[in-house]
Protein backbone atom coordinates (compact mmCIF):
# COMPACT_ATOMS: atom_id res chain seq x y z
CA UNK A 1 0.00 0.00 0.00
CA UNK A 2 1.20 3.72 -1.05
CA UNK A 3 -0.30 6.88 -0.57
CA UNK A 4 -3.85 6.83 -2.48
CA UNK A 5 -4.23 10.51 -3.67
CA UNK A 6 -7.68 10.37 -4.33
CA UNK A 7 -9.01 8.62 -1.01
CA UNK A 8 -6.74 12.03 0.80
CA UNK A 9 -8.29 14.30 -1.21
CA UNK A 10 -11.92 12.79 -1.02
CA UNK A 11 -11.24 12.56 2.74
CA UNK A 12 -9.97 16.40 3.00
CA UNK A 13 -12.41 17.68 0.62
CA UNK A 14 -15.13 16.97 3.81
CA UNK A 15 -13.60 18.81 6.35
CA UNK A 16 -15.32 21.91 7.18
CA UNK A 17 -13.39 25.17 7.95
CA UNK A 18 -14.48 27.77 10.30
CA UNK A 19 -12.95 31.09 11.02
CA UNK A 20 -12.79 32.43 14.07
CA UNK A 21 -14.27 36.02 14.34
CA UNK A 22 -10.88 37.91 13.28
CA UNK A 23 -11.24 35.75 9.84
CA UNK A 24 -8.84 33.17 11.50
CA UNK A 25 -8.89 29.53 10.85
CA UNK A 26 -6.94 27.24 13.72
CA UNK A 27 -6.34 24.43 12.12
CA UNK A 28 -2.92 22.18 12.03
CA UNK A 29 -1.28 23.80 14.96
CA UNK A 30 -1.42 27.10 13.00
CA UNK A 31 -3.44 30.42 11.87
CA UNK A 32 -4.49 30.13 8.26
CA UNK A 33 -6.55 32.14 6.75
CA UNK A 34 -9.05 32.26 3.17
CA UNK A 35 -7.91 34.77 1.24
CA UNK A 36 -8.80 35.80 -2.54
CA UNK A 37 -5.92 34.37 -4.76
CA UNK A 38 -5.95 37.64 -6.29
CA UNK A 39 -4.87 39.44 -3.27
CA UNK A 40 -1.85 37.36 -3.52
CA UNK A 41 -0.63 37.68 -7.07
CA UNK A 42 -1.81 41.63 -7.01
CA UNK A 43 0.84 41.92 -4.33
CA UNK A 44 3.16 39.98 -5.89
CA UNK A 45 3.04 41.88 -9.17
CA UNK A 46 3.00 45.29 -7.35
CA UNK A 47 5.93 44.83 -5.44
CA UNK A 48 7.99 42.75 -8.76
CA UNK A 49 6.94 46.12 -10.52
CA UNK A 50 7.74 48.35 -8.29
CA UNK A 51 11.48 47.32 -7.95
CA UNK A 52 14.15 48.41 -10.05
CA UNK A 53 15.83 46.13 -12.75
CA UNK A 54 18.86 45.22 -10.39
CA UNK A 55 16.70 44.66 -7.72
CA UNK A 56 14.16 41.89 -9.19
CA UNK A 57 15.68 38.89 -8.71
CA UNK A 58 15.95 40.13 -4.71
CA UNK A 59 12.14 40.68 -4.65
CA UNK A 60 11.71 37.23 -6.45
CA UNK A 61 13.94 35.36 -4.02
CA UNK A 62 11.70 36.91 -0.77
CA UNK A 63 8.39 36.25 -2.00
CA UNK A 64 9.98 32.58 -2.54
CA UNK A 65 10.96 32.73 1.05
CA UNK A 66 7.72 34.05 2.18
CA UNK A 67 5.84 31.32 0.86
CA UNK A 68 8.97 29.01 2.00
CA UNK A 69 9.05 30.05 5.62
CA UNK A 70 5.18 29.75 6.04
CA UNK A 71 5.16 26.28 4.51
CA UNK A 72 7.80 25.35 6.23
CA UNK A 73 5.85 26.15 9.61
CA UNK A 74 2.28 24.77 8.24
CA UNK A 75 3.82 22.14 6.48
CA UNK A 76 5.05 20.54 9.97
CA UNK A 77 1.31 21.71 11.53
CA UNK A 78 -0.15 19.51 9.14
CA UNK A 79 2.00 16.49 8.74
CA UNK A 80 1.88 16.43 12.33
CA UNK A 81 -2.02 16.78 12.54
CA UNK A 82 -4.72 14.71 13.47
CA UNK A 83 -6.28 14.71 10.36
CA UNK A 84 -2.88 13.99 8.45
CA UNK A 85 -2.37 11.13 10.88
CA UNK A 86 -6.32 9.28 10.43
CA UNK A 87 -6.33 10.25 6.76
CA UNK A 88 -2.61 9.76 5.30
CA UNK A 89 -0.55 8.00 7.69
CA UNK A 90 -2.61 4.57 7.70
CA UNK A 91 -1.20 4.27 4.08
CA UNK A 92 2.09 5.35 4.51
CA UNK A 93 4.73 2.23 3.90
CA UNK A 94 7.18 4.18 2.17
CA UNK A 95 8.04 6.68 5.13
CA UNK A 96 9.06 10.45 3.75
CA UNK A 97 8.26 9.08 -0.26
CA UNK A 98 4.58 8.35 1.17
CA UNK A 99 4.45 11.86 3.53
CA UNK A 100 5.04 13.45 0.33
CA UNK A 101 2.83 12.60 -1.61
CA UNK A 102 -0.04 12.96 0.84
CA UNK A 103 1.28 16.23 1.26
CA UNK A 104 0.67 17.14 -2.47
CA UNK A 105 -2.54 15.23 -1.95
CA UNK A 106 -3.52 17.89 0.62
CA UNK A 107 -2.49 20.55 -1.89
CA UNK A 108 -4.72 19.60 -4.49
CA UNK A 109 -7.82 19.03 -1.76
CA UNK A 110 -7.20 22.52 -0.49
CA UNK A 111 -6.86 23.93 -3.87
CA UNK A 112 -3.05 25.49 -3.04
CA UNK A 113 -1.93 23.72 -6.18
CA UNK A 114 -3.14 20.75 -8.28
CA UNK A 115 0.09 19.33 -8.21
CA UNK A 116 1.82 15.75 -7.59
CA UNK A 117 5.63 13.90 -7.44
CA UNK A 118 6.80 13.06 -10.73
CA UNK A 119 10.27 11.62 -9.77
CA UNK A 120 11.81 11.23 -6.31
CA UNK A 121 15.13 10.40 -5.17
CA UNK A 122 15.63 10.09 -2.17
CA UNK A 123 16.94 13.05 0.12
CA UNK A 124 18.95 14.18 -3.39
CA UNK A 125 16.35 15.48 -5.76
CA UNK A 126 12.11 16.16 -6.46
CA UNK A 127 10.50 16.79 -9.44
CA UNK A 128 7.08 18.19 -9.12
CA UNK A 129 4.25 18.83 -12.06
CA UNK A 130 1.41 21.19 -11.03
CA UNK A 131 -1.51 21.55 -13.08
CA UNK A 132 -2.74 24.64 -11.53
CA UNK A 133 -1.58 26.96 -9.30
CA UNK A 134 -1.66 30.09 -7.79
CA UNK A 135 0.56 32.34 -9.82
CA UNK A 136 -0.74 30.78 -13.13
CA UNK A 137 -2.38 32.91 -14.09
CA UNK A 138 -0.78 36.12 -12.22
CA UNK A 139 -0.18 38.21 -15.75
CA UNK A 140 3.26 38.86 -14.94
CA UNK A 141 6.30 38.39 -17.41
CA UNK A 142 8.46 34.71 -17.06
CA UNK A 143 8.01 32.24 -14.53
CA UNK A 144 5.73 33.49 -11.81
CA UNK A 145 5.27 30.05 -9.11
CA UNK A 146 6.53 31.74 -5.88
CA UNK A 147 4.44 30.57 -3.98
CA UNK A 148 4.84 26.42 -5.15
CA UNK A 149 8.63 26.78 -5.22
CA UNK A 150 8.45 27.84 -1.33
CA UNK A 151 6.03 25.20 -0.64
CA UNK A 152 8.09 22.22 -2.31
CA UNK A 153 11.30 23.38 -1.23
CA UNK A 154 10.05 23.29 2.28
CA UNK A 155 8.15 20.15 2.42
CA UNK A 156 11.72 18.48 1.31
CA UNK A 157 13.33 19.99 4.11
CA UNK A 158 10.60 18.58 6.25
CA UNK A 159 10.89 15.55 5.08
CA UNK A 160 14.89 14.78 4.48
CA UNK A 161 16.94 17.36 6.16
CA UNK A 162 17.25 17.55 10.14
CA UNK A 163 14.24 17.35 12.15
CA UNK A 164 12.14 20.71 12.72
CA UNK A 165 12.72 22.82 13.15
CA UNK A 166 16.62 22.48 12.59
CA UNK A 167 16.26 21.41 8.79
CA UNK A 168 15.71 24.89 6.99
CA UNK A 169 17.62 25.72 3.76
CA UNK A 170 18.50 22.51 3.09
CA UNK A 171 17.22 22.38 -0.16
CA UNK A 172 16.41 24.60 -3.05
CA UNK A 173 13.69 24.62 -5.43
CA UNK A 174 13.85 26.01 -9.16
CA UNK A 175 10.71 26.54 -11.37
CA UNK A 176 11.79 24.86 -14.75
CA UNK A 177 8.55 25.24 -16.65
CA UNK A 178 5.28 27.20 -15.96
CA UNK A 179 1.31 27.47 -17.36
CA UNK A 180 2.05 31.23 -16.89
CA UNK A 181 4.61 31.12 -19.65
CA UNK A 182 2.85 29.06 -21.75
CA UNK A 183 3.90 25.54 -21.30
CA UNK A 184 1.09 23.13 -20.58
CA UNK A 185 2.24 22.05 -16.85
CA UNK A 186 4.25 23.77 -14.35
CA UNK A 187 7.11 21.94 -13.48
CA UNK A 188 9.31 22.26 -9.94
CA UNK A 189 13.05 20.47 -9.35
CA UNK A 190 14.03 20.73 -5.78
CA UNK A 191 17.80 19.97 -4.80
CA UNK A 192 20.10 20.29 -2.33
CA UNK A 193 21.78 23.73 -1.81
CA UNK B 1 9.59 -16.18 -57.28
CA UNK B 2 12.69 -18.61 -55.70
CA UNK B 3 12.23 -22.19 -54.77
CA UNK B 4 10.86 -23.21 -51.65
CA UNK B 5 13.46 -24.96 -49.46
CA UNK B 6 10.51 -26.25 -46.78
CA UNK B 7 8.92 -29.31 -49.03
CA UNK B 8 5.67 -29.03 -48.95
CA UNK B 9 2.43 -31.22 -51.16
CA UNK B 10 0.87 -29.20 -53.52
CA UNK B 11 -2.28 -29.70 -54.48
CA UNK B 12 -3.60 -28.36 -57.84
CA UNK B 13 -6.21 -25.99 -56.99
CA UNK B 14 -7.90 -22.91 -59.29
CA UNK B 15 -6.43 -19.32 -58.37
CA UNK B 16 -8.23 -18.32 -55.24
CA UNK B 17 -5.30 -16.92 -53.71
CA UNK B 18 -5.46 -13.88 -51.75
CA UNK B 19 -2.96 -11.00 -52.39
CA UNK B 20 -2.07 -7.82 -50.56
CA UNK B 21 0.15 -5.19 -49.15
CA UNK B 22 1.92 -5.05 -45.61
CA UNK B 23 0.98 -1.53 -45.82
CA UNK B 24 -2.69 -2.39 -45.42
CA UNK B 25 -2.30 -5.19 -42.58
CA UNK B 26 0.27 -6.51 -40.92
CA UNK B 27 1.51 -10.27 -40.12
CA UNK B 28 -0.23 -10.38 -37.06
CA UNK B 29 -3.44 -9.46 -38.44
CA UNK B 30 -3.54 -11.34 -41.49
CA UNK B 31 -2.86 -14.66 -39.70
CA UNK B 32 -5.47 -14.51 -37.12
CA UNK B 33 -7.83 -13.54 -39.37
CA UNK B 34 -7.37 -16.50 -41.99
CA UNK B 35 -6.83 -19.23 -38.73
CA UNK B 36 -9.83 -17.86 -37.70
CA UNK B 37 -11.44 -18.41 -40.72
CA UNK B 38 -10.34 -21.71 -40.36
CA UNK B 39 -8.19 -21.72 -42.96
CA UNK B 40 -5.07 -23.99 -44.38
CA UNK B 41 -2.25 -22.66 -46.31
CA UNK B 42 0.62 -21.03 -46.97
CA UNK B 43 1.32 -17.03 -46.39
CA UNK B 44 4.20 -16.10 -48.52
CA UNK B 45 5.76 -12.93 -47.90
CA UNK B 46 8.38 -10.55 -49.45
CA UNK B 47 9.81 -8.15 -47.58
CA UNK B 48 10.52 -4.45 -48.91
CA UNK B 49 13.01 -3.33 -49.78
CA UNK B 50 15.94 -5.87 -49.17
CA UNK B 51 13.29 -8.54 -50.79
CA UNK B 52 13.83 -10.96 -48.40
CA UNK B 53 11.12 -13.85 -48.19
CA UNK B 54 9.09 -15.98 -45.73
CA UNK B 55 6.46 -18.27 -45.48
CA UNK B 56 4.06 -19.07 -43.00
CA UNK B 57 1.92 -22.16 -42.87
CA UNK B 58 -0.81 -23.22 -40.75
CA UNK B 59 -3.94 -25.55 -41.07
CA UNK B 60 -7.15 -23.86 -39.31
CA UNK B 61 -5.67 -22.60 -35.86
CA UNK B 62 -2.24 -24.43 -35.42
CA UNK B 63 0.56 -22.45 -36.51
CA UNK B 64 2.52 -25.46 -38.59
CA UNK B 65 6.19 -23.91 -39.42
CA UNK B 66 7.53 -20.50 -40.76
CA UNK B 67 10.40 -19.59 -42.49
CA UNK B 68 12.29 -16.17 -42.75
CA UNK B 69 15.72 -16.56 -44.94
CA UNK B 70 17.47 -19.31 -42.54
CA UNK B 71 16.01 -18.75 -39.54
CA UNK B 72 13.06 -21.62 -39.05
CA UNK B 73 10.45 -22.22 -35.79
CA UNK B 74 9.69 -19.40 -33.64
CA UNK B 75 12.58 -17.47 -34.48
CA UNK B 76 11.98 -17.32 -38.13
CA UNK B 77 8.40 -16.50 -37.27
CA UNK B 78 9.14 -13.95 -34.86
CA UNK B 79 11.27 -12.27 -37.49
CA UNK B 80 8.17 -12.00 -40.02
CA UNK B 81 5.74 -10.65 -37.24
CA UNK B 82 8.42 -7.35 -37.28
CA UNK B 83 7.83 -7.23 -40.92
CA UNK B 84 6.06 -3.71 -41.82
CA UNK B 85 6.78 -2.88 -45.70
CA UNK B 86 6.31 -5.84 -48.74
CA UNK B 87 3.95 -8.20 -50.23
CA UNK B 88 1.99 -10.99 -48.72
CA UNK B 89 0.39 -13.83 -50.78
CA UNK B 90 -1.99 -16.52 -49.18
CA UNK B 91 -2.41 -19.64 -51.03
CA UNK B 92 -4.76 -22.24 -49.25
CA UNK B 93 -4.94 -26.01 -49.11
CA UNK B 94 -0.71 -26.17 -49.26
CA UNK B 95 0.59 -28.17 -46.30
CA UNK B 96 4.18 -28.28 -45.34
CA UNK B 97 5.91 -31.53 -44.46
CA UNK B 98 8.25 -30.22 -42.23
CA UNK B 99 6.33 -29.09 -38.54
CA UNK B 100 8.86 -26.37 -37.00
CA UNK B 101 6.30 -24.85 -34.77
CA UNK B 102 3.09 -26.97 -34.02
CA UNK B 103 1.38 -24.60 -31.40
CA UNK B 104 -1.94 -22.37 -31.47
CA UNK B 105 -1.83 -19.58 -33.45
CA UNK B 106 -1.88 -17.26 -30.54
CA UNK B 107 0.21 -19.16 -28.50
CA UNK B 108 2.69 -18.74 -31.59
CA UNK B 109 2.21 -14.87 -31.54
CA UNK B 110 2.59 -14.34 -27.69
CA UNK B 111 6.04 -16.65 -28.18
CA UNK B 112 7.37 -14.74 -31.13
CA UNK B 113 6.47 -11.60 -29.13
CA UNK B 114 8.36 -12.09 -26.08
CA UNK B 115 11.18 -13.72 -27.91
CA UNK B 116 11.35 -10.09 -29.98
CA UNK B 117 11.32 -8.29 -26.29
CA UNK B 118 14.50 -10.02 -25.41
CA UNK B 119 15.79 -9.33 -28.56
CA UNK B 120 15.21 -5.44 -28.31
CA UNK B 121 16.18 -5.78 -24.54
CA UNK B 122 19.64 -7.60 -25.59
CA UNK B 123 20.09 -5.07 -28.22
CA UNK B 124 19.41 -1.93 -25.76
CA UNK B 125 21.96 -2.90 -23.17
CA UNK B 126 24.78 -3.75 -25.65
CA UNK B 127 24.05 -0.17 -26.83
CA UNK B 128 24.04 1.03 -23.64
CA UNK B 129 27.45 -0.89 -22.47
CA UNK B 130 28.79 0.39 -26.19
CA UNK B 131 28.30 3.82 -25.02
CA UNK B 132 29.43 3.35 -21.53
CA UNK B 133 32.58 2.19 -22.97
CA UNK B 134 32.97 5.14 -25.58
CA UNK B 135 32.04 7.48 -23.15
CA UNK B 136 29.76 9.25 -25.88
CA UNK B 137 26.75 8.76 -28.07
CA UNK B 138 25.65 9.04 -31.45
CA UNK B 139 22.43 9.02 -30.56
CA UNK B 140 20.02 11.66 -31.22
CA UNK B 141 19.41 13.87 -27.61
CA UNK B 142 17.18 12.12 -25.37
CA UNK B 143 13.74 12.89 -26.26
CA UNK B 144 11.17 14.57 -23.57
CA UNK B 145 8.23 12.40 -22.43
CA UNK B 146 5.35 14.38 -24.23
CA UNK B 147 7.62 12.93 -27.35
CA UNK B 148 7.82 9.81 -26.57
CA UNK B 149 4.09 9.72 -25.80
CA UNK B 150 3.11 11.05 -29.25
CA UNK B 151 5.57 8.21 -30.52
CA UNK B 152 2.94 5.78 -28.65
CA UNK B 153 0.08 7.43 -29.94
CA UNK B 154 1.70 6.44 -33.36
CA UNK B 155 1.52 2.84 -32.58
CA UNK B 156 -1.84 1.19 -34.55
CA UNK B 157 -4.55 0.82 -32.59
CA UNK B 158 -3.61 3.13 -29.50
CA UNK B 159 -6.28 5.46 -28.42
CA UNK B 160 -4.78 7.00 -25.67
CA UNK B 161 -1.59 7.08 -23.11
CA UNK B 162 -1.50 7.89 -19.56
CA UNK B 163 1.61 8.34 -16.92
CA UNK B 164 -0.18 7.73 -13.67
CA UNK B 165 2.40 8.16 -10.18
CA UNK B 166 1.94 5.25 -7.87
CA UNK B 167 -0.61 7.41 -5.81
CA UNK B 168 -2.68 8.16 -8.80
CA UNK B 169 -1.34 11.20 -9.84
CA UNK B 170 -1.83 11.81 -13.60
CA UNK B 171 1.47 12.78 -14.51
CA UNK B 172 0.93 13.60 -18.42
CA UNK B 173 -1.72 11.96 -20.77
CA UNK B 174 -1.91 11.94 -24.68
CA UNK B 175 -4.42 11.33 -27.11
CA UNK B 176 -8.07 10.68 -26.21
CA UNK B 177 -10.30 7.97 -25.25
CA UNK B 178 -14.17 8.15 -24.90
CA UNK B 179 -14.20 4.48 -23.75
CA UNK B 180 -12.21 5.65 -20.16
CA UNK B 181 -12.32 9.58 -17.43
CA UNK B 182 -8.27 9.96 -17.18
CA UNK B 183 -8.35 11.15 -13.98
CA UNK B 184 -10.81 8.13 -13.08
CA UNK B 185 -8.10 5.77 -14.74
CA UNK B 186 -4.83 6.98 -12.99
CA UNK B 187 -7.03 6.34 -9.25
CA UNK B 188 -8.21 3.25 -9.89
CA UNK B 189 -4.65 2.41 -11.94
CA UNK B 190 -2.92 3.05 -8.60
CA UNK B 191 -5.32 1.01 -6.62
CA UNK B 192 -4.99 -1.86 -8.99
CA UNK B 193 -1.10 -1.40 -9.30
CA UNK B 194 -0.86 -1.55 -5.25
CA UNK B 195 -3.03 -5.06 -5.23
CA UNK B 196 -0.85 -6.42 -7.90
CA UNK B 197 2.44 -5.60 -6.27
CA UNK B 198 1.44 -6.75 -2.43
CA UNK B 199 0.33 -9.72 -4.05
CA UNK B 200 3.25 -10.01 -6.23
CA UNK B 201 5.78 -9.93 -3.19
CA UNK B 202 3.58 -11.69 -0.99
CA UNK B 203 3.64 -14.91 -3.55
CA UNK B 204 7.58 -13.71 -3.92
CA UNK B 205 7.63 -13.54 -7.42
CA UNK B 206 9.43 -10.53 -7.69
CA UNK B 207 8.17 -6.78 -9.18
CA UNK B 208 4.90 -6.20 -11.51
CA UNK B 209 6.29 -6.02 -15.27
CA UNK B 210 2.94 -6.09 -17.52
CA UNK B 211 -0.55 -5.73 -17.49
CA UNK B 212 -3.65 -6.18 -19.25
CA UNK B 213 -7.31 -5.74 -18.57
CA UNK B 214 -9.71 -6.65 -21.22
CA UNK B 215 -13.24 -5.87 -20.89
CA UNK B 216 -16.20 -5.26 -23.22
CA UNK B 217 -15.35 -1.94 -25.03
CA UNK B 218 -11.84 -1.17 -24.29
CA UNK B 219 -8.50 -3.12 -22.97
CA UNK B 220 -5.91 -1.47 -20.66
CA UNK B 221 -2.88 -1.98 -20.85
CA UNK B 222 0.00 -1.05 -18.41
CA UNK B 223 3.77 -1.30 -17.56
CA UNK B 224 6.04 0.38 -14.72
CA UNK B 225 8.19 3.43 -16.53
CA UNK B 226 10.71 4.53 -13.52
CA UNK B 227 8.52 5.31 -10.87
CA UNK B 228 5.37 5.71 -12.26
CA UNK B 229 3.09 3.42 -14.84
CA UNK B 230 2.41 4.05 -18.17
CA UNK B 231 -0.74 2.62 -19.77
CA UNK B 232 -2.39 2.19 -22.86
CA UNK B 233 -5.76 2.15 -24.03
CA UNK B 234 -6.83 0.65 -26.87
CA UNK B 235 -10.28 -0.34 -28.25
CA UNK B 236 -9.82 -4.16 -28.45
CA UNK B 237 -7.21 -7.06 -28.37
CA UNK B 238 -6.63 -7.57 -31.62
CA UNK B 239 -3.45 -5.44 -32.34
CA UNK B 240 -2.45 -6.51 -28.84
CA UNK B 241 0.79 -7.98 -30.07
CA UNK B 242 1.88 -5.29 -32.01
CA UNK B 243 0.87 -2.74 -29.87
CA UNK B 244 3.31 -4.64 -26.92
CA UNK B 245 6.24 -5.09 -29.64
CA UNK B 246 5.78 -1.78 -31.13
CA UNK B 247 5.53 -0.43 -27.14
CA UNK B 248 8.01 -1.81 -25.22
CA UNK B 249 11.39 0.20 -26.21
CA UNK B 250 9.18 3.54 -26.56
CA UNK B 251 8.13 2.11 -22.59
CA UNK B 252 11.55 1.96 -21.85
CA UNK B 253 12.58 5.61 -23.43
CA UNK B 254 9.41 6.69 -21.50
CA UNK B 255 11.06 5.13 -17.85
CA UNK B 256 13.80 7.46 -18.29
CA UNK B 257 11.82 10.71 -17.63
CA UNK B 258 9.97 9.48 -14.33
Amino acid sequence: MTVMRDTVVKALAKVQVQSDENGLIPEYEVLVNLLPVSLLNTFSERIMAAAPPERKAEVEAGLVRAAYECGYHTGCGIITSEIFSDVVMPMVTEDEKDILRGAYAAFTAWGWAKSGIVQLKEAEKMTIRAFDYYEADSGGQGLRGFMLRGLSQAFFDLAYAEPYPDGMDTYICHQTKGLEVGDSYGEFVVVKK
Amino acid sequence: MTQQSVPTLIQEQPDNSLKGNLSLTNVTNLLQFLSMSSKRGVIELVRYPSNNEGRIYFVGEELVSAQSGVLTGIPGFADLLSWEQGTFHFLPDIACIDKTIGLNVQHAILEAVTLLDHQANEKAINQNSEVEEGGFSMEPTERDSSEVMNSLLEVPGVDAVVVVGRDGFVIESAGSSSRVNIEELGASLAHSINGIEEMGSELNVNNFQDMFIEYGRAVIMCRPVGDAVAAIITPDASKLGVIRHKAKKLFVELGQSF
